[in-house]
Parts: structure tokens; sequence; C-alpha cells
């Protein structure tokens, strides 16, 4: 095995994977029965038995004693979502050579976190859920919440962008362009703006940020009051409806 | 755990430079420098070094890290997070957390002394002085100058090498490449233990402990001993200047160069053999006439033992025809100007330089240096090689050896740790090495006083016996390699200007040739238009001509042209 096989190379399509070390798919569950609510994301191993999704949901029912109501369709969410991300499974993906902007923006019970950084596309080896730990012991964070959210939002957005790889790869290959072609063909069609890499990193540019920029990096975190929170809940379910 | 410390010496001695810092980093470590990219990161960190993506260059690795390392340094009290660095760098953010946990790892940043140290010991910088044992300082330049956060950062460049670079995730024990590269010129025994290699030097360091009477300081090469006081000794220094109590006469003093004296030549005779091959040169029969207690071939073989004999000789056939030439006084005036201003002649001049010999002869016949005798089987070769290294060295300059013997070094100090000890308490080593290369290249040209300085360095050399021939001989080829690489881009340099030279002879030649030929079509261009004009002239004069013919046929008959047909058959008949 090569050294460095943990990186994708930019001539040869991957195979579909969210492109981290662990391939973790990004469940988000979001049930209401009875006027009774229950939301809750976390991550799943595809190569899991399905039949661990019912355990799973039975479990979940009896833990946060919920009406029975909701095993089924706890269960029934988590295995769409999963043969969703199967769908994709075994397609290529072109990732040429990217690097994504990820924007955190999330509220965990009391936390409100906001963030900016760069992902590679390429880097089979990142992994979201040592970034969130590291995030959360450098900030402060004590709710053992927040490092899990942090890690399910990154997830979530590198999913998207995955998905959009397959879809453009796919696409082009229907073009029967050259390979040429289709790099740039899925550079411009992907919507999510991928960034100007020789701009960034050519021989011209500093890695290191300017220091106004910084400000624009720099992960913020908030701890709202109750009275806040409340409020803000109010006002997300008032736009829910 | 045990940790080095880096630092500025100057901030100990002169408070007016107040921009030095102390950093602590731990002593495995220290392969750390700011100027390059060492073995260990190399392999912690391949996604920056197998040039797989624009993101990812060793150029963008050094930024990452000089960055990260100086943000910490601004304040090296507090623990630098990650999250506090990753704003101000542009990268994907778990290449960055990579490269943050390997430097954290070793103790680049966020290392804490105190952990490993008592914290007393770390908080005393006034006992500095004292821990120089424990404590390895070291001047250090700063951080390249882009990636300067703080008004000055410090920078360290490590020292105490690791003694062969350790390799993570590489379970095959590697060596460094430096190391490698020496090795293949001297190969010390995959097994040869520390003291196999290093003994010799133990041994020595545990015999030279004199103290210099007048300075205090170890007599590291060679010291001068009362002869009527054995306890009382002299530093080679301190004895030249005249530091020494007046009572003692200066022939009292005897040269004791850490070995033991067993040559049958007494001083007064390699006096006289000095004097006579001053005077005569090579005429051997005259100088052995003048020593009378030796034989030819005792006299010949003494002088070419004396570490600067041969040299000697070769600086008298030198002298001997430069006074020759010149007449007598004024002769050294040119070369010499110094001298000739302390109006020596050059007569005094050489007595002296005799003095000098003299001594350093006899502390040659009383004290055959140690080495010689010990190292026999390769001291030739070392001989040999140092003399092609001065050789190579003096055609290249002394600045370009100094930085290749400087190289070598390095090298060899990365390789072992006790071998950087030993450079470091002898640090003239190299210069010496360049000195030698420089005095020779000086006195192809100039003379005696420069002679002297030659003479005197390659004494030096042998009295520096600290340092393990094996080492020396190491450290000598490498510096021969890197010589011999640089002679050898001289001569690409000069075939390439050869070849410049050439083609710009080529490029002259057809330049000229072209010019000829435009010179050649100016002038039939000229011809052109001379002929051009003539034929105008012709021209003009031809249709005057016929222009004068008509008026006179109008007006002869004018009133006939009236008439067309009359004048067609007028014109048609004539």
């Amino acid at each position: 095995m090569k050294p460095h096989s943990a990186w994708g190379s930019l001539k040869n399509p991957v195979k579909f994977k969210i492109p981290t070390a662990e391939n973790l798919v990004p469940i988000r569950l979001d049930i209401e029965i009875d006027g009774q609510r229950f939301r809750d994301a976390f991550s799943w191993n595809p190569n899991d038995p399905d039949s661990e999704v019912v355990v799973f949901a039975k479990r979940t029912v009896k833990d946060l004693k919920l009406p029975p109501a909701f095993v089924t369709q706890i269960a029934q969410s988590i295995q769409s979502q999963l043969t969703e991300f199967r769908s994709y499974e075994g397609q290529d993906m072109y990732t040429g050579e990217r690097v994504v902007p990820i924007k955190l923006d999330l509220r965990v019970n009391h936390t409100v976190i906001k963030d900016h950084f760069f992902w590679d596309l390429n880097n089979f080896e990142s992994d979201p859920e040592e970034f969130a730990r590291t995030f959360c012991k450098d900030m402060g964070i004590e709710d053992p919440e927040v490092g899990p959210a942090i890690a399910i939002a990154i997830r979530e957005q590198l999913y998207e962008i995955a998905i959009q790889s397959v879809a453009s790869a796919r696409e082009s290959r229907a073009n029967k362009k050259g390979r040429r072609g289709m790099e740039h063909l899925s550079a411009s069609k992907i919507g999510s703006p991928a960034l100007d890499l020789v701009k960034l990193f050519g021989i011209k540019s500093s890695v290191v940020r300017k220091r106004r920029d910084w400000d624009v990096y720099e992960p913020i975190v908030d701890l709202l009051s109750n009275e806040e929170v409340d409020a803000l809940e109010a006002r997300e379910e008032r736009i829910a409806r | 755990m045990d940790a080095s410390r880096l630092q500025d010496p100057n901030s100990l001695k002169s408070s007016d430079e107040p921009d030095h810092d102390l950093y602590t980093i731990p002593s495995y470590t220290s392969w750390f420098s700011w100027q390059s990219i060492h073995e260990v990161e190399r392999l912690s960190l391949r996604e920056f070094f197998d040039g797989s993506s624009i993101t990812r260059t060793p150029r963008i690795y050094k930024e990452y890290r000089d960055f990260i390392i100086t943000s910490y340094r601004e304040d090296p009290t507090r623990r630098l997070s990650f999250t506090e660095v990753r704003k101000s760098l542009v990268g994907d953010i778990s290449v960055l957390h990579k490269v943050f946990t390997f430097l954290e790892k070793w103790g680049l940043i966020n290392f804490d002394p105190s952990n490993a140290e008592t914290p007393a010991a770390i908080d005393a910088p006034a006992e500095e002085d004292k821990e120089d044992e424990k404590w390895r300082i070291r001047a250090e330049e700063g951080a390249p100058h882009g990636v300067r956060v703080v008004a000055a950062p410090h920078s360290l460049k490590p020292l105490a090498p690791v003694p062969s670079p350790v390799i993570i995730g590489d379970g095959g024990g590697g060596r460094g490449r430096a190391g490698d590269a020496v090795d293949t010129v001297l190969k010390v025994s995959p097994m040869a233990s520390y003291s196999d290699v290093f003994g010799e030097l133990v041994e020595q360091q545990k015999k030279e402990n004199v103290v210099c009477e007048s300075c205090k300081e170890q007599c590291a090469s060679g010291h001068y001993e009362y002869s009527k006081d054995a306890s009382s000794n002299l530093c080679e220094k301190c004895f030249k200047s005249g530091n020494y109590d007046k009572n003692k006469l200066e022939d009292e003093f005897k040269l004791i160069d850490g070995a033991n004296s067993k040559a049958n030549w007494t001083e007064a005779e390699t006096l006289l053999l000095l004097e006579s091959v001053l005077k005569h040169g090579d005429d051997w029969d005259l100088v052995t006439q003048n020593v009378k207690t030796k034989s030819k071939l005792d006299c010949i073989s003494k002088l070419i033992q004396l570490p600067f004999g041969d040299l000697m000789l070769g600086s008298i056939h030198r002298k001997l025809n430069f006074l020759d030439k010149n007449g007598e006084v004024s002769g050294t005036d040119q070369a010499q100007p110094a001298i000739s201003e302390s109006g020596e002649t050059p007569g005094n001049q050489s007595h002296e330089q005799n003095q000098e010999h003299q001594q350093n002869g006899d502390a040659e016949s009383e004290a055959p240096p140690l080495k010689k005798i010990r190292r026999a089987p390769i001291s030739e070769a070392s001989s040999f090689l140092m003399k092609q290294v001065a050789r190579i060295s003096g055609a290249i300059g002394p600045r370009i050896t100094a930085s290749a013997a400087e190289a070598a070094v390095t090298a060899l100090c990365y390789e072992n740790q006790c071998s950087t000890e030993i450079f470091d308490e002898d640090d003239d080593e190299l210069g010496s090495i360049a000195d030698i290369s420089e005095t020779e290249r000086a006195s192809q040209v100039e003379s005696a006083e420069e002679e002297e300085k030659l003479a005197r360095s390659e004494v030096e050399v042998p009295q520096r016996n600290t340092i393990p021939l094996t080492l020396r001989m190491r450290a000598a080829t490498a510096t021969a390699v890197g010589a011999a690489a640089a002679h050898a881009k001289l001569l690409a340099d000069q075939e390439e200007r050869e070849v410049e030279y050439l083609v710009s002879t080529l490029v002259e030649a057809q330049v000229k040739k072209l010019q000829h030929k435009m010179k050649h079509v100016e002038a039939l261009s000229l011809m052109m238009e001379e002929q051009h004009g003539q034929m105008k002239d012709l021209e003009e004069c031809l249709v005057t001509e016929r222009m004068g013919i008509l008026q006179k046929i109008f007006s002869a008959g004018l009133s006939r042209w009236r008439d067309h047909a009359s004048v067609r058959s007028q014109t048609s008949s004539v």
C-alpha cells in the first residue's frame, strides 16, 4: 500500500464516499406525532446491518420515554436516509483538486457557534469528530452535545458536496468530453464555491492570512441565557409554520 | 525528560539587546531549524512532500510551521490552541490540525519544561553560567522575515543533534541522509560502540586538564611548563604574550605538547638545522656540514618530520629567489609593508621566523605528537587527505572551503551527539582547515609573514589532539568532497565562459559578414541610383529634343496639319 493512498488523486475519480477518514452518514431526524416533536442528529455507519436500525429506534424511544408510535417513524426515517446514501455508493465522484469552505452556524441548547474554515475534499484522512473535539476543548465548551453537533454539521455539508460531485461526474460522462473538459465542467457546475487554489496557495501568496481577515475566520461561541433560548425557539417555530 | 535551553547568549551579556529571549524546547526536538525542513518533518507529514497537490507544498508547510511556532512564542507562557491559530492560516483544516499536533508532539509549541524539570532550574537565568554544562545555550537567527508576527521572534537553530533521526511510523530505523553521505566516505563499523569511537577522545580529555597559571583556562593545545616547578603551567597564548611571572625566564619554560619526548634531536641541533636550511636551501651537503652532528639523511628526514618542513623548503626557494631579484633590504617591502615599517630587515625577519620554527621544532623534537605514534597506520592517509584538501581549497578560495567544512561538520554533528560537543569545543578546527588553505594560497603570492602564519597553523593542527582521528578524517573527507565540488563548479564555470566567448566570437563574425554584405548592397544600390539618374537625364534630353522637332514641324507647316489625311500621309511618307 502506498504511503499516501489516503489522499485522493487529481487524475482518477474516486468511488463515492464522504471525504473523511470514516465513511459515516449524517442522519437527521425531525419527527412530530400528535404534537410531540423529536429532533436528533447523529452519524451512522452505512456498513452496519440494517437490523440495527430498528434496534436503535426501539432503544431510543425507550430511553427517551417517547410514545411507541415513534419507533417505526424513526426507523423509517433512518432507513430512507441510509438508502439514499447507498444509492450513491459505487458511483464515481470527481473531487479534482478541491478545497471547499465550510461554514458553521448552529445552536445547540445554550451554545451558539459560528465558524468558517476550509476543507480539502481529497483528504480522506480528515476527521470531523476529532476537529469538533479540539474545537470544544480549545473554546472551553462544556456542553457534551456540542461536539457531535459540530461534527454532524460538517458531515452534512461534505455529504452535500459529495452528492454534487457525483452528479457532475455523471453529467460529464454523459457529455463524453475529455477529462480536461470534465474537470472544468465539474468545477463550474458545482454550485458550492470551490476555492481558487492557485490564488490561495500559489507562490505569490502567503498562507498566513492578513490580519483583517482573521475575524472572518475566527470561531464565535456564544452562551445564551434561558430567556434568549426560549425567544429563539419561539421565533424558529413561527418561521417553520 | 531532558531539555535543552536555547538562547542567544547576547541577552546574558548585554542588556541593551532586549530582543533576545529564552525558549525551551525538548532536546529530542533539537533537529528543528527555521531554515530547513528536517527528515522527521518529511516523514511525519508526507502529504506536504509528495507533490500531490498545490495546496500542500514544502513551502506551505514551512509557512504553517513558522507561523504556528512564532505565534506560540509571542507568549510562551500560555497554551496555544489550534482554534486560535487556524483562523490565521489558509488551508485544509485537517492538514492544519495535523501540523499543529505534530509541532505540539515534538514540543516546539506548548512545551512546558516545568513538567520535565524542577521549576527552580528554569527560573534561574543568573546561574546560567554555571549551568552551561547542563543547558546548552545557542545563539540563533530569527525566523524568516515573512512570518514574523512579533517584533522580534527568536529563533532556534538547534544544537544537540538527535543521535540518529528518529523515524516515526517507519520501523526500518533509517538514518539521516547527511549521515549516510558521510558514512560512505569512511565507514565506522556499525557495531562500534561509543567508547570504540570516542574512547580515545575521552582519555585524552582527562589527560589534558592542565590549567594555565595566568589566564586560568584550560590549555587545550599544548602548554608551557616551568622547568623548575612542574606544577606551574602556561598556555601557549599567555606564554607568547609574556603573561607570566617576571622572575621566571623564558628559557625556563618548556613546551609540552601533551606527549612525552623521545627524540634524539636536541634543541640546538634542530635550531642549527633550521638555520642552515634557511641559509643554504636544499643544498644538503652544506646543511650537513653546518649541523655536523647529524648525517645528511637525518637532516632531511628531520626537516620533513617537522610539520612545516616541506612548506619551509618551498618558502626558502621563493625567498632566496626573491632576495636575489630585489637586493637586500627593500626587497620585502612590497610584499609585507607592515613588517618593513617596523624597521626589520629580511634578515631579522628570517631570524625571528627561525626562532619561531625553533620553538615549534623543539616541541616536535622533544615531544613528537602522540597522535603520530598512535595513529601511524592512518596518519599518512590523513595527512595526504589534508594536503589534498588544502590544495583543492587553495584553488577555490578559503570562504568556499570554510562553508564546505562547515557543512561537513554539521552533517557529522547530526550523526552523533558526541561529535557536536567535540566540534563545539573546538570551533577553530574548521577555521584552521580553511586557514591553512588561505595561508597556503596567500603564500604562493606573498612571502615570509604568511609563511610564518602558515607554519603556525600547521603546527596548531597537530596540537589539537582533542578530535579523534576518525572524525577529523571524516570532516576532512567531507570537506574535500565539498571543496572538490566547488572546484568542479569553478571549472565548469570557466568552461562555460569559454563557450560563451566562442559563441560570441561566432556571432561577431556573422555580424561582420552581414555588415560586409550590407555595404556591398549599398554600393550596388548607389550605382543603380546613379544609372537611374543618367537614364532620367537621357530621357529628359530625348523629350526636349522631340519637343524641339515637333515645334519645328508645327512652325514649318501648321496649315497642312489641319488636314488629317495629309498629315497622316505625310507622316507615313516621312
